[in-house]
């Protein structure tokens, strides 16, 4: 009883109010003719929001360009490649290291055809420059080995055998004497 | 059907709408109202937005629902989109509505002549600190007379879900005038303080 009475009261403070909205609202004319005026008014070319939606746009794609491009070495597995001097280079091969610092983790790539395509031109490029590198230096080592100087021809005489010979320890004396110059051996005589 | 008679078929129907829309306009600025929190500057705008998308024919009144039961809708919309707007605008610190002197006066002004009395005051702001949808589901019930049916549609709510929020509200808006009346030491009923209402 006390809920419909309650309800009752309540309907009457909105009818109250109601009553109050009704003598301040505007006329339904000049709130229909403001919406018409409105109507005819040409609209804005430039929509701010549109514009800094825009700019946020290209923000976004710039940084997006920005990071690709300077995070692609970070992200490329490191290759080394180890020709050692004097062999072939095909036989040693290339050494692929994918965990050169501790701690360093590393995400696959992700799978691109025209990437890929590019990686493996480049170290194909690389492997040749190291091969021609290589044989280069192969053929510079040979050459200062073999090299002579023009003047060692000078340093050769005949008694070259005799100097670089060593006498017997285990001879007598007159086999010894042999050694002596011939001026000594005639006074004996 | 060519080009001239559809627009005249158009004009026909906005001249139909147009009396109609002035035959409901009390009871949409009232809603109006109720949807801006009883900001009657910001009711008038919406409901000129409202008019405007049914002269541009943005809002469409297909027949599906009764005309009075689509333009609340319309105007429940609006004024949340209006809202957003605003609140937009307030970030980028242009000029804040609520803090502008002669919108603010001009609001105090009626605000004066409106809630003349000290029960009708308390009535308000104990309708404000009501949840949104409870606030809707009272006034609709209440202020317009629609069925719940009707309050659903306009809440954009299934029925069972406009009962919950109507028989919440309620409670909860008596509960409130009950503690204003022992905390003022005033009495909200007609019949103990006639002189009030």
């Amino acid at each position: 009883m006390e809920l419909v009475g309650d309800e009752k009261r309540i309907r009457a403070l909105f009818s109250e109010l109601k009553f109050a909205d009704e003598l301040a609202a505007p006329g339904f004319t000049a709130v229909w003719q403001k919406a018409q005026s409105r109507q005819l008014q040409p609209r804005r070319a430039f929509n701010f929001s549109f514009a800094v939606a825009i700019a946020l746009l290209i923000c976004a794609l710039a940084t997006l360009a920005l990071w690709v491009r300077y995070s692609q070495p970070a992200t490329r597995p490191n290759v080394f490649v180890n020709v050692p001097a004097g062999s072939d280079f095909p036989k040693t091969g290339i050494r692929h290291d994918l965990t050169s610092k501790p701690g360093m983790t590393l995400t696959p790539a992700p799978v691109i055809r025209t990437a890929l395509k590019s990686r493996a031109a480049r170290l194909a490029a690389q492997r040749r420059a190291l091969i021609a590198a290589n044989r280069k230096a192969e053929k510079e080592a040979k050459e200062l080995a073999s090299w002579q100087s023009p003047t060692a021809t000078l340093l050769n005489s005949p008694s070259d055998n005799l100097f670089k010979s060593l006498p017997q320890l285990n001879e007598n004396a007159n086999e010894l004497k042999s050694f002596l110059p011939n001026r000594a051996n005639d006074k004996e005589k | 059907m060519t080009r001239s008679a559809s627009v005249k078929i158009d004009r026909m129907e906005i001249a139909a709408l147009k009396a109609e829309l002035e035959r409901l306009h009390c009871a949409s600025f009232g809603w109006a109202l109720s949807c801006c929190r009883r900001d009657r500057t910001e009711a008038e705008e919406v409901l000129q937005t409202v008019y405007l998308k049914i002269l541009e024919g943005k809002a469409c009144f297909r027949g599906e629902a009764s005309l009075k039961t689509w333009l609340f809708a319309v105007i429940r919309k609006t004024a949340a989109t209006e809202y957003r707007r605003r609140f937009v605008r307030s970030l980028r610190l242009t000029s804040d509505p609520e803090t502008n002197p002669a919108r603010a006066a001009i609001n105090e002004s009626q605000a004066a002549s409106v809630e003349r009395s000290e029960i009708q005051e308390r009535f308000q702001s104990a309708m404000k600190n009501l949840p949104r949808r409870q606030r809707e589901a009272l006034h609709l019930v209440f202020y317009e007379d629609l069925s719940l049916r009707e309050a659903a549609d306009v809440m954009g709510v299934s029925i069972g879900s406009a009962r919950q929020h109507y028989e919440r509200g309620k409670k909860r808006l008596r509960q409130s005038l009950a503690t204003m009346e022992l905390s003022y030491g005033i009495s909200w009923r007609r019949e103990e303080n006639p002189g009030a209402i």
